[in-house]
């Protein structure tokens, strides 16, 4: 057996796996996309052409959800960068009991979603939950709010639960990030007379771009799917002020058994956050290439 | 079949009472999440393999007409006799049928009632409400807020939204949608005044705490089981759970039918369970037997019994043991017979969501009422023409 054959040999079971756990769903969900569902007598599936894709142009409800979504991306993902890079910072250096810390700050990581979006929703109740106590007792409030009652604050809220269970992810990426930068760099900045800030600006930033990229794109995908957290904490709610792009398709597969009309959003959805990434992505490897 | 996890031993002696009667039969519950929602997406994604695995489909009222229509239930109007359908709840048993066929038998009925503090009225001398005129004065008499609420209801953009939104609209003599000729009444002032009277209780001077907009049925139970409510909109669960032993609210809490402008009982709006015959099922014959002994009287007693809900059988909610145990059926019974159900229609989901939405945006001062329901009645309108067969097409 030649050596080219048995790769192909080694790397067929993986391609397979590919093959049938991705590729053939998503080339279904493309296929459906394609369709017209009909309830009658049983659903029936006839061939729609571009109708789906037609019906999202004028469909207020979708667009609602694509800004939702967008909103929710932008807000949780910049906080958590900002927050995930100020963490690793600090579990970065010598101190005593770091080990400990390290995994304490990934606990809420480690939380099933649809658990802690349930004590979000409690905690931001307007009669029972400890955020309003708090902020009475503090002097902040004088009124009860109800956090999920409106739309911004209940965007918010929704941020909140992202930002605080996901920043131990980018925290752990950047850290990872950090461990694989020289020390010899930072101590040649050092002797060159840069202050602390003109290092962290111009060398370990800059060092730290791939780890970054990788976090910030892992995160956008995800917070661009969000579904449990919305569905736990607002249901879309007040007034489809929070409804994710993925909850609108999760309804129609799901409650209005539109396979077709679900698909096309999924499928539209997707297109329309990968442009985004794909210019980060470019702009990163340009970067790099310079 | 799939049942809840919290009603196993509801369900368990009535499996064992029916596999001794039928020993070749063997009932298997299959614990599903709690959540009607998740239950909902589970029976589809199992109904939509075409998978066997339930014979039986444990059905809320409003999945009925879209599971008919989807193909995936067997109609059952030649396994029952006339008069054994006679015997149930005659609301509750329409709620069954789609396009003329029955798909469902009501296995537990449920209702919208206005519960209140009765020391509280007593106290004040005020009379129950039969208005919401009244409804509303004597909660603003009697509420001090934040500590005490006016008013608990269900707000949060979801289905029991619908259902109390649905009973403050039939009080004020509107409708919805009619099933039978597909007219849409959202815009009307009627329907516009329904909404302004919610969105009035809290707003400006408000009877409902500001949170009620994101309240389902148990956050505003609770406000009203800690005493800090008035009134409360919800289903006849809730009394139970205000008479158990420790409850501060023991010989405190009256029912009573939901109120209306006219000040004749209210309608409340139907709710409940019932079962159906999955199309793949390859017992269809015990199925059906196992339906005919879930809703016969004694299989109706052992499941009041277990679980305290309210039987979906006229002879049921009158039998002396099930009253002593829970004195609300006498009420209930009356109240039943005013209920509404909500239209069934097989895009009920949609049309639910689209009213939703505009109700939870006007709630939330993101719109007027007369504009979310303009719009809401648009779009209901526009989903229901596509339903129809279109001419020339």
């Amino acid at each position: 057996m030649s050596s080219r054959t048995s790769r192909l040999l080694l790397l067929a079971p993986a391609a397979l796996l590919v093959t049938v756990v991705v590729g053939l769903p998503v080339l279904r969900v493309l296929q459906l996309s394609l369709m017209r569902a009909d309830l009658d007598g049983g659903i029936s599936l006839a061939w729609g052409g571009l109708d789906a894709y037609a019906r999202l142009w004028g469909d207020a409800r979708y667009w609602t959800c694509l800004r939702n979504t967008a909103v929710f991306t932008g807000a949780s993902v910049a906080l958590e960068t900002a927050l995930g890079v100020a963490f690793a910072l600090v579990l970065h250096q010598r101190f005593h009991g770091r080990g400990a810390l390290r995994a304490l700050v990934l606990l809420p990581w480690a939380l099933p979603t649809a658990v802690m979006a349930l004590a979000w929703a409690w905690i931001f109740n307007d009669s029972f939950g400890v955020a309003n106590d708090l902020l009475r007792r503090l002097g902040v409030l004088e009124r009860p709010v109800a956090w999920l009652g409106e739309p911004a604050t209940a965007m918010a809220v929704l941020v909140l639960a992202d930002v605080w269970k996901t920043t131990p992810f980018v925290a752990l990426v950047v850290l990872a990030g950090l461990q694989g930068i020289p020390e010899g760099v930072l101590e040649a900045a050092r002797v060159d007379g840069l202050t602390a800030w003109q290092r962290l600006r111009h060398v370990t930033l800059p060092l730290l771009t791939p780890a970054l990229l990788v976090a910030v794109v892992f995160r956008a995908i995800q917070a661009y799917g969000a579904f449990d957290l919305v569905y736990v904490i607002t249901g879309g709610g007040p007034g489809g002020s929070t409804e994710t792009v993925s909850l609108y398709a999760f309804q129609h597969y799901f409650r209005y058994l539109d396979f077709a009309y679900g698909s096309a959003v999924a499928v539209q959805g997707v297109l329309l956050a990968l442009l985004p990434l794909a210019l980060l992505l470019r702009w990163a490897r340009r970067r790099e290439a310079r | 079949m799939l049942v809840p996890a919290s009603e196993r031993e509801v369900w368990s002696p009535l499996a064992e009472a029916f596999e001794r009667a039928q020993p070749r039969a063997r009932v298997e519950l299959v614990e599903g999440p709690n959540s009607t929602d998740l239950r909902e997406s589970l029976y589809t994604a199992t109904l939509l393999a075409g998978d066997d695995s339930f014979d039986l489909v444990l059905m809320d009222v409003t999945w009925a007409a879209k599971f008919a229509a989807a193909g995936w239930l067997v109609a059952l109007d030649e396994d029952f006799r006339r008069e054994e359908l006679a015997a149930l709840l005659p609301q509750a048993l329409a709620a069954g049928r789609y396009a003329g066929r029955l798909y469902r038998l009501p296995t537990r009925s449920d209702v919208g009632v206005l519960y209140y503090r009765r020391d509280w009225l007593a106290e004040a001398g005020h009379e129950p409400p039969r208005t919401f005129a009244q409804l509303e004065r004597t909660a603003r008499a009697l509420q001090r807020p934040p500590q005490r609420w006016g008013f608990a209801w269900q707000g949060a953009q979801y289905e029991g939204l619908v259902c109390f939104f649905l009973e403050v609209l039939h009080g004020h003599g509107g409708f919805w949608v009619d099933p039978a000729t597909l007219e849409v009444g959202l815009d009307r002032p009627e329907s516009v005044a329904a909404l302004e009277f919610l969105a009035a209780a809290r707003g400006g001077q408000p009877i409902s705490p500001p949170g009620v907009t994101t309240y389902k049925e148990e956050e505003s139970r609770r406000l009203f089981q800690d005493g800090r409510a008035v009134f409360l909109r919800n289903w006849p669960y809730a009394w139970r759970l205000s008479q158990a032993d420790g409850s501060p609210l023991v010989g405190k809490v009256g029912v009573q039918a939901v109120v209306s402008v006219s000040g004749r009982p209210g309608a409340g709006t139907l709710g409940g369970w019932g079962l159906g015959v999955s199309r793949f099922s390859r017992q269809r014959e015990l199925a059906v037997e196992f339906i005919r002994h879930a809703v016969s009287l004694e299989g109706q007693r052992a499941l009041a019994r277990a679980s305290g809900y309210v039987p979906a059988r006229a002879e049921a909610m009158a039998d002396p043991e099930l009253l002593a145990a829970n004195p609300l059926l006498a009420t209930l019974t009356s109240i039943h017979q005013s209920a509404a159900a909500r239209p069934a229609l097989p895009r009920y989901a949609v049309a639910s969501d689209v009213l939703q939405r505009g109700l939870s945006a006007a709630l939330a001062g993101m719109a007027s009422a007369a504009q979310a329901l303009g719009l809401a009645a648009r779009e209901t309108r526009a989903l229901l023409s596509g339903a129809r067969p279109r001419p020339g097409s």
